[in-house]
């Protein structure tokens, strides 16, 4: 092995680097563009700075729990920004600057999102249309949903404990945000549903190969269907805390976590093509979007210039992970 | 008589947009029932129903033909806002004839075009998600191009686009027609049955002889071509520039071809586009004279524009799963297809090829 090692060349090397340990990668990515941040602006190394690459980071990993879980199945999920934005909407209808309704508004935000993963779910399996389109036609009915019901201008605010439990620093710690707290309960959870579960190994299963979990007794249009369920219901909770994390919402407000959380698992290692991946990976890909994103602001670009560089971003990320093979061989 | 008559129907049937035929059909029923007759064949009312959308019957009959190669463009819809700012801003910033900025309206749109072509055939990427990430850069150039809407359209120029040859025939309707002949005449061509081929199994036609990636550039130079005229209908109709529009005729002109009757790669035909982009024009339509007719009905009933947008977007979707009921013999055919567009490996090679993974080959 030693010896085929050494006829590697570096880009060879690196590649297989970049294949064996796409989370170790992006957390070293995200290191070098943060190391850049300070270099261009040195003014964004303190606390406070970090306590929002915190804040920002986390609530992209939560609503990109569901991303990870779906895309390991084999499918994919574009509605969780428009799930995300109207948990946030709810959020902010149902709290209406009020202590206490923390409980029904989480029980009506998860409702929301699993009945839209359901639909999302039922949808891919039984059209057999790419799960892309399937997924953005069902969000761009739940975006107009949002205009309809709020005639476009959504009131009200999320309640004071709420916001203190998300935005508070921890210990008088700026770099601490409490969203941490709730990080701690979804994180264990997505690796127990991924790692530990059988639902867990039934979707890898399923993602690395329909036929043969089908032979093997899984019942495979329940479990993707349940991957977008569940993809559902964490982008809905995403949905919650990024709108204590605003203090209030507007319709679409959060559409963007749609791509973005795509991109952030892809460069965690998960795999269009279902089957290889890890949460890990898509807490480190959330990491470089938002150092990414932050790098982006200090060097002075507008969004139209952010516009081409995700996207460009993308079409790099697809060039090192998803290339067919050649027609000749 | 009565046998050719017969036998005609028969070919219809078993030709592959009959189930769009079928449904295009029904919504023109429809939409003329709740428009009434009279006023929905009156000359103004088609005319003005093929202005508003030439330009996605246009596009959608661009995504047929790269759906026939096997590859797809879901980035044509913002390429249209692409081609509408290159038209108004030539015109505007450098002072160049209208006419001329009309061709690097189109030059853009062919541009943008082959680029999508590299990702999607030299690069060899996912051509679904490969021309979604280029839906964020051609939106990023539009908005460095005109950063805010503005701009407007010579009178004589889009006073022709909205007028009639012999006080009948719209002139939109010309541009499709042209468009239309195009194909037909592309069709007799070599390159009519290589994109079949190439769409088909790309690895047959490149042992057949046939480049795909060559083949590929072909679609999609005339797709860019036909999305460019498009453009020009879309800038013409509305009279000004907006950089972010019409991102979601992308989509839509896809799921319009797959309602037609379209599968992924080498199977239908040009008409499939025409048929289901005609459903989704006349639909639309009738939902708008469905909620005119219930304000008359009821009083004091009325209809915000997020409720229109709101009903067009929920048939958009139910277009999509009305594809369960006429993409049924072609199931399969769809469902190959799906997994070209996502997997790395292809399934339907031998199992000798397809374990070779890309890591194992250094060795």
């Amino acid at each position: 092995m030693s010896s085929t090692k050494s006829t590697l060349t570096l880009g060879q090397r690196s590649k297989l680097f970049m294949q064996k340990s796409p989370a170790r990668m992006a957390f070293l990515i995200a290191l070098v563009l943060y190391a850049i941040t300070v270099m261009i602006s040195p003014g964004s190394l303190n606390a406070s700075a970090i306590g929002s690459i915190v804040m920002l980071t986390l609530l992209l990993s939560i609503a990109s729990a569901g991303q990870t879980i779906v895309l390991i199945g084999g499918g994919m999920d574009f509605g969780v920004g428009a799930v995300m934005s109207s948990a946030a909407i709810l959020t902010t209808t149902i709290m209406n600057s009020q202590d206490g309704r923390f409980f029904p508004l989480l029980f009506a935000a998860l409702a929301m999102g699993a009945t839209v993963g359901l639909l999302n779910g039922i949808c891919t399996v039984k059209i057999g249309l790419p799960p892309l389109i399937v997924t953005m036609a069902i969000s761009n009915v739940i975006t107009r949903m949002q205009y309809v019901l709020t005639q476009g201008s959504p009131m009200g605010y999320a309640s004071p404990s709420f916001i203190k439990s998300v935005t508070s620093k921890l210990f008088g710690l700026q770099f601490l945000p409490s969203i941490i707290l709730y990080g701690l309960i979804i994180i264990p959870l997505v690796f127990y549903l991924l790692n530990h579960s059988r639902f867990g190994k039934q979707v890898y299963l399923l993602g690395n190969n329909p036929v043969a979990a089908r032979l093997n007794g899984v019942n495979i249009n329940r479990i993707q269907i349940l991957t977008y369920v569940f993809s559902g219901m964490f982008a809905a909770f995403a949905g919650m805390l990024g709108a204590a994390y605003m203090n209030a919402a507007r319709c679409q407000i959060f559409d963007e976590y749609a791509y973005n959380s795509l991109i952030a698992v892809i460069i965690g290692g998960t795999s269009f093509s279902g089957g290889v991946g890890t949460y890990t990976g898509s807490i480190a890909g959330s990491l470089v979007m938002v150092v990414l994103s932050n790098l982006l602001t200090a060097m002075g670009l507008a969004q139209p210039t952010r516009n081409v560089f995700m996207g460009l971003i993308m079409i790099v990320l697809l060039i090192f992970y998803n290339r067919e093979k050649k027609v000749r061989q | 008589m009565i046998d050719t008559l017969k036998n005609s129907f028969t070919r219809l049937r078993r030709s592959s947009f009959f189930a769009g035929f079928v449904l295009f059909i029904i919504a023109l029923v429809l939409n003329a029932a709740l428009q009434g007759p009279a006023s929905f064949f009156s000359v103004k009312s088609i005319n003005t129903l093929f202005a508003k959308n030439a330009a996605f019957i246009l596009v959608a009959i661009g995504q047929s033909l790269l759906l026939i190669a096997g590859t797809m463009d879901v980035s044509c819809g913002i390429q249209l806002a692409l081609v509408n700012v290159v038209t108004i801003m030539t015109h505007q910033v450098w002072g160049i004839p209208f006419g001329l900025s009309c061709l690097l309206g189109i030059g853009a749109a062919v541009l943008a075009s082959i680029a999508v072509w590299v990702c999607c055939s030299v690069f060899r990427l996912p051509a679904l998600l490969a021309s979604y990430a280029m839906t964020y850069v051609i939106r990023g150039v539009n908005v460095m191009i005109m950063s805010v809407p503005q701009g407007k359209v010579p009178k004589e120029w889009y006073m022709a686009y909205d007028s009639q040859l012999f006080g009948l025939i719209p002139v939109s309707f010309f541009a499709i027609l042209g468009v239309l002949l195009i194909c037909r005449f592309a069709r007799k061509t070599p390159f009519g049955s290589h994109i079949y081929a190439v769409g088909g199994n790309p690895r047959n036609a490149f042992a057949a002889g046939i480049s795909p990636v060559k083949v590929q550039l072909k679609a999609f130079l005339l797709k860019g071509v036909i999305v460019g005229i498009a453009g020009l209908c879309l800038t013409l109709m509305i009279a000004a520039g907006n950089p972010l529009q019409a991102e979601d005729y992308g989509i839509r002109s896809l799921s319009a071809c797959i309602l037609g009757g379209l599968g992924f790669g080498g199977w239908g035909s040009v008409a499939s586009a025409v048929f289901g982009s005609g459903f989704f024009v006349l639909i639309q339509n009738s939902v708008y004279y469905f909620f005119s007719l219930l304000v008359r009905l009821i009083p004091g009933f009325s209809v915000s524009s997020y409720w229109q947008n709101f009903v067009s977007d929920v048939i958009i979707f139910l277009g999509l799963l009305m594809t369960i009921v006429t993409a049924k013999g072609r199931q399969e055919v769809l469902r190959e297809g799906i997994v070209r567009q996502f997997k790395r490996i292809d399934y339907r090679k031998s199992p000798k090829e397809s374990e070779g993974k890309e890591v194992t080959t250094h060795e």
